[in-house]
């Protein structure tokens, strides 16, 4: 049941988008984001979009497995598309409600905003899809790694950050197999009041903050049983290169952003 | 109360990459008032079937009857299910969340819709079955006990509701022996007091060959075998096929045949073992 969500999961595969350096990833999606705002007509929405399309049919993630994680934000998604359809007043008036209407402005810049978010979550969900979260903080910590001088502990950072990302599927399996130890008990999550259910939560929380602690203790001894003392000296595993695909990414990224500069008025 | 599980097909992630069927096309019955035994390899399947029995797992294809009702179908009552079918998951003591023993063996009855002193009379009954002093016990906090006792009393929580199946995973995982044979005792005793049929998950041969009337093995999500104990034990090669092995007593006993002592049937449990040595010796000394 929670394990439905698909949104921040990784997608394995090996194609060329998840060989990627994980740093060119988190920089052009970063990049990718920025251009989206800066489109301010619906033309300049061409390449982003093509670039999008481009990434997803590299990567092979299959298309239902995207959708799928755009569930959770559907209902953001109709928030601002009704607010915006409704708030923004401006050209000629298509339905009249008597209270109130819908413009054509206001459709265009509902319209708008919402194929601006969706490209936004799936770019960066495409990011996760892609890359494993060992290489996402990886990717992080040597990114972060320049601004040590003004006193960011990037090293921790990303090891909290890689060792939180690492439970969480430990963690929801672990809710999981609490609920239906206690549905077998005979509790009920789903029926009566606000409160009683509220109240039905406390036989899962327990549990499952108990066992969280004894998880986080039992890491903490095994990290220091094998003689971690912090990001000083330590050497990595994966060596991160960026390497021609990354190159032909940027070429592409920078022909994306003169794109939509150009098209801007 | 019989169980009938027919082609029962179960898949996880449908849809995805990492697709997996755990159960393919499994059919077993269970009879009333057995205690019956699952053995098989980690990903066999074994706790997802279990977890099919009580309706918390709802297969892709296939019926499970229980006492002439298909509870695959959607009119059927999970709640009133779950008060037949008692399920003890995999380390219960990590379920535990009440701050006295006693109200968290009783926060299954209490769902139950019983009076306080049916519910007091059922954690009493319960905690005597599983070997918990009431008075002692009772009014502790269940992170108090030792991992055991934590077990047991987990248990006795599902106990409580006093189910007419009870269904155990791996219960005698991680105990010390001393814990592990108190555990196997109360199952039997439990078995025999409560008359309800008992299924059993474990990797131990030796509890199997000693306390079920039936066992199953699953392999790779497909029923491999099943029969009484003296049947599955019969076939070493298909168990070893699978990566199983006999009981340790019988593996004695082939031993003791590779030295050309050979005993009559297959000797399976410590009681047989005991009994054919001492036939052995007497037959020696005479």
């Amino acid at each position: 049941m929670l394990r439905d969500i698909t949104l921040g999961q990784y997608y394995p595969g090996n194609s060329v988008i998840h060989r990627m350096d994980p740093r060119f990833k988190i920089v052009a999606t970063l990049v990718y984001i920025v251009g989206l705002f800066l489109v301010n007509q619906f033309i300049g929405f061409i390449f982003p979009l093509v670039c999008l399309v481009l990434a997803i049919a590299v990567s092979r993630v299959p298309l239902s497995f995207i959708l799928r994680g755009m569930k959770p934000v559907i209902i953001i998604l109709v928030c601002t598309f009704v607010v915006n359809i409704f708030m923004i007043d401006g050209g000629e008036v298509l339905v009249d409600f008597g209270f109130t209407d819908i413009t054509s402005q206001g459709l265009k810049s509902a319209v708008f905003l919402a194929s601006r978010l969706i490209m936004l979550i799936v770019v960066s969900s495409l990011l996760t899809y892609t890359t494993k979260p060992v290489m996402l903080t990886d990717g992080l910590e040597s990114l972060l790694k320049p601004l040590k001088i003004v006193g960011l502990p990037a090293h921790e950072l990303a090891m909290m950050m890689s060792i939180a990302l690492r439970f969480i599927p430990t963690l929801l399996e672990e809710t999981d197999k609490i609920m239906k130890a206690q549905m077998a008990r005979g509790a009920d999550f789903e029926t009566g009041s606000l409160m009683n259910r509220l109240r039905g939560l406390v036989p899962i929380l327990i549990p499952l903050f108990i066992s969280a602690l004894r998880r986080a203790e039992d890491l903490a001894m095994a990290m220091e049983a094998r003689c971690y003392k912090g990001g000083e000296g330590r050497t990595r595993l994966h060596t991160l290169k960026f390497s021609g695909r990354d190159w032909v990414g940027t070429v592409i990224m920078v022909a994306m952003m003169v794109g939509i500069v150009i098209t801007m008025n | 109360m019989s169980i009938k599980i027919e082609n029962l097909v179960h898949i996880y992630n449908k849809g995805l990459a990492y697709e997996t069927t755990a159960l393919d096309n499994v059919s077993v019955e269970i009879g009333d008032g057995e205690f019956v035994g699952i053995i098989g390899h980690t990903g066999s399947g074994k706790s997802t079937l279990i977890q099919h029995i009580n309706g918390i797992l709802k297969p892709d294809s296939g019926r499970i009857v229980i006492n002439g009702t298909d509870i695959t179908e959607k009119s059927v009552k999970l709640s009133e299910l779950r008060k037949k079918v008692g399920l003890v998951f995999q380390y219960p003591e990590y379920q535990l969340f009440e701050e006295s023993v006693i109200k968290d063996i009783a926060f299954g009855p209490s769902k139950l819709g019983l009076s306080e002193e049916e519910i007091d009379l059922r954690v009493r009954e319960a905690m005597d079955l599983v070997g918990l002093d009431y008075d002692e016990y009772g009014s502790r906090s269940p992170f108090d006990l030792s991992g055991g006792q934590k077990r047991r009393a987990a248990i006795a929580g599902v106990i409580a509701m006093k189910p007419e199946v009870l269904i155990l995973d791996e219960p005698t995982a991680g105990l010390d022996p001393k814990a592990h044979s108190e555990m196997l005792a109360m199952l039997v005793r439990l078995h025999e007091k409560e008359r309800c049929d008992i299924i059993l998950v474990s990797h131990n041969m030796r509890d199997m060959a000693e306390i079920t009337d039936k066992i199953i093995v699953m392999d790779k999500g497909k029923v491999a075998l099943t029969g009484t104990p003296k049947e599955v034990y019969s076939q070493k090669d298909k168990l070893f096929e699978i990566g199983l092995e006999t009981p340790p007593v019988m593996q004695f006993m082939k031993l003791l045949e590779d030295r050309g002592i050979k005993s009559e049937g297959l000797v399976m449990t410590m009681d047989e073992a005991e009994e054919e040595i001492l036939k052995l010796l007497k037959k020696k000394d005479a």
